[in-house]
């Protein structure tokens, strides 16, 4: 069972893609909990929509290519841009004119996009192990060929399209595992394969494409603009993204940076009460 | 002594009265605290300044007509517009903008009109039990319609009275009366006593009768006030406040949109009473002036912290440093795993220096606590009881200091020896305990010295029972209570009236370590050898004269000094070594044959140790070293010290070690005698034990 259940939900549509949200609590100020990669859904934030709506408003919908939302096929619907419009629309019908985003890895690059492009409809930005190109990636990822076509690929090999397309499960059970460094972690990881089983490889091939245009000056572009308090938590044992890549957002942002010591890339998922005590403390004090 | 001393003082002239003013600190926002003057003054804050201090620019002011302010003669000099210009000078005086301005009680009102006239240097108000007519004030309040009528010996409440003040003790009367109803909470006695030696010290009748005639505001104006304030408001209120009634308060956070927390259980004077949480919530607001941001910080998850400690160990008398590491060392035997941090202030910093332990940086925020008890010491006396009490704004800024230091450091394990602050707070505020907590003392009960009379009786008694309900009401903040030494060392007393006996109540609370020394006394055989490295010949009697690093003990010295002639004479062979200290000049003692004056000798306990005669101090240390290595001595407990009086002296007793001698009967000729009966004899000393500080270590590691 849940531990909350929505008080709302509903879908927006643009350009025939449908996004389902889900609203909560009646609280002040509201939060988006915006979507992240496309491997998982909305479900990934389940360890934050109980308390957090207990305090606040909080906005939650599956991005485009999982979960309860459509899935395009065509690469150029996964822009960070199109995720921005969908969170945008999406606030528009749960009645929300402002708020607080967080994000978690990927979901950096809508958020930030939202932060720069439409200051008046954001509180301030909670980023959680983003996504964002700023520092370079863990040497074990350097193995990373994402269009050769690699037999029996191993590691960080496995991020790669055709193997997605051929093995989707075997990348997912890898790639979920690299998200949960810490020991102890395998309900974290059974939730995430069963998200990302939601979707395909196809589709999920998709999404990488569509953003292959985020790169380091656009991100420091956007960095650049945002005047929103900002607020980045990124754990020192991230295998996907280093602690340096958080806080070199955090520096162009102008924001704090919380170092997770032990924690790897979804400290959200792993240690969700000092996340959720974070988040609350950020949020009371933007409201403030 | 004061916890911590202002950084800039001065006056501000206007009307001719100076108001004068004082500094502490740099950080912004900039907070003036405004007495309720002149009942009171800037001391009135001295429990929250030194916290402050370290992260805001804090500026106190003594209010026309008390303490380093002068008095105004006419009823205009206490005219709100004037208090509100004094304020507004000081300000500038100190070159700040704008400030949160904190007020207590009837200075509330004084700080909403800065507010109103002046938002441009208002940053925030805090309100604590705020005078405001915006709710009825309490019945007994009604005695105002009568303060300017002539009532024949008034009683309670009816003290308040124009010409009561006037006749001869009636002020003094009221004064005592309003603040024992002022401080609901039991066990409130330094707080009480510091209230009433302002109010009657410092000002006086005529000044508080001017600002009683000039003050006063209508309902409607108050709440117009409330209403137009623009900057942010933290009222702070206890619900069992006599004074203010909390509606006053909660209706001043209503009308000004402001934060209300209620003291639930607590008077008029929560600064003072309860400072911890006061403290927390003005840093928190202040804090929250200064912009939204959060700091940047690391958190470590709980399965990536090493098993930490963090050791605190009591700088007054040097027995403490020195048993700490004993058992510290005891327990990274035990507890490889365990990582030991030290939050610790001169002199117990040099020992651990020496023996490479690792000071957490904090450490040099902490208020001195040893250079408090020098300056509360006289010749050979000190009255360490009164010394504690009036240590309390020491205690509660070092508390703060450990608070900060445990809510960062993610301690497993507290380990307190005879940190006062860190056990009494933490039973005060226990909702603030971090990890396990180990309590560690070498006597239990503060008792009274006979010539304090009934009036020190029924503060130890007072202490003494804040201490066994602490402790009963939560037997969780002390995980562990370590009596160093044995069940035995216990005095035979009682903590007062109808409170229970100390030894019963000891066995019930507390494990017992066995004394520790720190050091492995030399053996029989091996002192031979001991002596002659030191210099000392076989044929010499050496008789050693220590008084510690105190700065206490001039006046023991020179009563020894003047037995040596005397002593030398009967005892040709007579050796006499005085150790004065770092903190008295060797060369202040004229030397003579037989007679050396050192100011430092390095390993001091060695040459006790294989010494024919030692005279010292009442310290347990130094006493319990000398019963350690089998050597007869003479001990002079400080006078009004308690400790040295009853529980060392006890313990002693116990030992059969030592032969106690009373400072102000002995003569130089009663010492000489002494010396030329005892020195170099044997003695039955009971056996003092080794292992003390390995069963300490082992009661402390079943917790981690």
């Amino acid at each position: 069972m849940r531990a909350a259940l929505p008080l709302a939900e509903g879908r927006v549509e643009r350009d025939g893609v449908g996004i389902r949200y889900e609203r909560y609590g009646e609280g002040s100020p509201a939060i988006v909990l915006l979507p992240t990669w496309s491997l998982l859904t909305s479900r990934h934030w389940k360890m934050q929509v109980g308390y957090l709506s207990r305090h606040f408003t909080v906005v939650s919908f599956d991005g485009r290519g999982n979960g309860r939302s459509g899935r395009p096929t065509d690469p150029a619907a996964y822009t960070d841009v199109e995720f921005a419009e969908d969170t945008l629309e999406v606030m528009e019908a749960t009645g929300v004119e402002k708020a607080v985003l967080v994000s978690a890895s990927a979901g950096a690059l809508w958020a930030l996009r939202l932060c720069a492009e439409h200051p008046d409809r954001v509180l301030g930005s909670v980023f959680i192990a983003p996504s964002v190109g700023l520092a370079p990636r863990p040497a074990e990822r350097d193995v990373q060929r994402f269009d050769d076509v690699i037999e029996e690929p191993v590691g960080w090999q496995k991020y790669n399209d055709h193997h997605w397309r051929t093995d989707y499960p075997d990348f997912v059970s890898f790639f979920i595992g690299q998200i949960f460094a810490e020991a102890h972690s395998t309900k974290q990881i059974e939730d995430g394969v069963g998200w990302a089983l939601e979707t395909t490889g196809e589709t999920v091939s998709a999404t990488h494409v569509g953003l292959e245009g985020c790169d380091e000056a656009q991100v420091r572009g956007l960095a650049a603009r945002v005047a929103c308090p900002v607020l980045v938590l990124h754990g020192t044992d991230d295998a996907l993204h280093r602690v340096d890549e958080g806080a070199a957002l955090a520096e162009c942002t102008g924001g704090s940076l919380v170092a997770l010591h032990g924690c790897g890339h979804f400290p959200h998922a792993r240690d969700p009460v000092r996340v959720n005590l974070l988040i609350k403390e950020f949020v009371d004090r933007v409201a403030s | 002594m004061r916890a911590r001393l202002p950084d800039r003082e001065g006056v501000v002239e206007r009307d001719g009265v100076r108001v004068a003013y004082e500094v502490y600190g740099d950080g912004r926002p900039a907070l003036l605290l405004v007495p309720a003057s002149p009942i009171t003054h800037a001391r009135s804050w001295k429990m929250v300044v030194p916290t402050l201090a370290l992260r805001f620019t804090v500026i106190t002011t003594d209010g026309r007509g008390t303490g380093r302010s002068e008095r105004a003669h006419a009823i205009e000099g206490y005219a709100p517009h004037a208090i509100v210009a004094d304020l507004l000078a000081v300000l500038t005086a100190v070159e700040v903008d704008r400030a949160v301005l904190v007020a207590h009680c009837h200075a509330v009102p004084w700080i909403l009109r800065t507010a109103i006239a002046h938002p441009d240097r208002v940053a925030g108000v805090v309100a604590i039990a705020p005078e405001l007519e915006l709710a009825p004030s309490h019945a007994h309040w009604a005695v105002g319609r009568r303060w300017s009528d002539d009532v024949a010996e008034p009683v309670g409440w009816a003290r308040f009275n124009r010409s009561h003040w006037r006749n001869d003790g009636g002020y003094r009367a009221w004064i005592e009366f309003f603040f024992d109803q002022q401080l609901p909470e039991p066990h409130s006695t330094k707080l009480y006593e510091d209230m009433v030696g302002w109010a009657t010290h410092d000002t006086d009748p005529e000044s508080m009768i001017l600002q009683e005639e000039s003050s006063g505001t209508a309902s409607t104006e108050a709440e117009a006030w409330c209403r137009n304030l623009g900057c942010p408001v933290l009222v702070v209120h206890g619900s069992d406040d006599p004074c203010q009634p909390l509606e006053r308060g909660r209706r001043m956070a209503e009308l000004t949109g402001g934060e209300l927390v209620v003291v639930e259980g607590g008077g008029h004077l929560p600064h003072g009473r309860d400072p911890v949480t006061v403290l927390n919530h003005i840093t928190r607001f202040a804090n929250s002036l200064q912009g939204a941001d959060m700091p940047s910080t690391t958190w470590t998850r709980s399965a990536a912290r090493p098993k930490r400690a963090l050791y605190l160990s009591s700088p007054i008398g040097l027995s403490h440093a020195r048993r700490d590491v004993a058992i510290a060392k005891e327990l990274k035997l035990q507890r490889p795993d365990l990582e030991i941090e030290w939050l610790a202030q001169d002199p117990v910093t040099t020992v651990l220096e020496a023996e490479g332990e690792r000071i957490h940086p904090a450490s040099r925020w902490l208020a001195s606590e040893s250079s408090h008890i020098v300056s509360e010491t006289t010749g050979h006396d000190l009255h360490c009881f009164q010394a504690l009490r009036r240590m309390d704004e020491i205690l509660i800024a070092n508390f703060m200091v450990f608070q900060e230091v445990v809510e960062e450091g993610n301690y497993d394990l507290v380990i307190g020896d005879e940190a006062w602050d860190v056990d009494y707070y933490w039973h005060e505020n226990p909702e603030l305990k971090r990890g396990q907590n180990v309590w560690l003392t070498d006597f239990v009960g503060f008792l009274p010295m006979p010539d304090g009379g009934e009036h020190e009786a029924y503060l130890t008694t007072d202490y003494n029972a804040e201490m066994i309900e602490h402790i009963d009401r939560y037997p969780w903040i002390r995980d562990r209570a370590l009596f160093v030494g044995s069940a035995q060392d216990v005095v035979p007393d009682t903590f007062g009236a109808d409170l229970p006996a100390i030894r019963n109540w000891t066995d019930e609370h507390f494990s017992y370590s066995g004394y520790i020394t720190g050091f492995v006394p030399p053996a029989p055989d091996e002192v031979p050898a001991i002596r002659a490295r030191l210099g000392y010949r076989e044929d010499e009697q050496v008789v050693v004269v220590a008084v510690g690093g105190s700065g206490v003990g001039r006046a023991l010295i020179d009563k020894v000094v003047a037995a040596h002639p005397m002593a030398k004479r009967a005892m040709p062979e007579l050796r006499m070594i005085v150790v004065t200290g770092p903190r008295l000049d060797p060369e202040s003692f004229a030397e003579r044959d037989g007679l050396e004056v050192r100011g430092y000798v390095h390993r001091l306990y060695e040459h006790l140790s294989v010494c024919d005669l030692a005279v010292v101090q009442g310290g347990l240390t130094t006493t319990m070293e000398l019963a350690a290595a089998k050597r007869p001595f003479l001990y002079f407990p400080l006078g009004h010290h308690f400790e040295q009086n009853f529980h060392v002296r006890h313990r002693l007793e116990r030992y059969r070690a030592g032969t106690c001698m009373d400072f102000t009967t002995t003569d130089p000729d009663l010492i000489a005698a002494r010396i030329i009966e005892l020195a170099g004899k044997p003695v039955d000393y009971v056996d003092v034990e080794t292992d003390g500080a390995a069963r300490a270590a082992g009661l402390i590691s079943e917790l981690v």
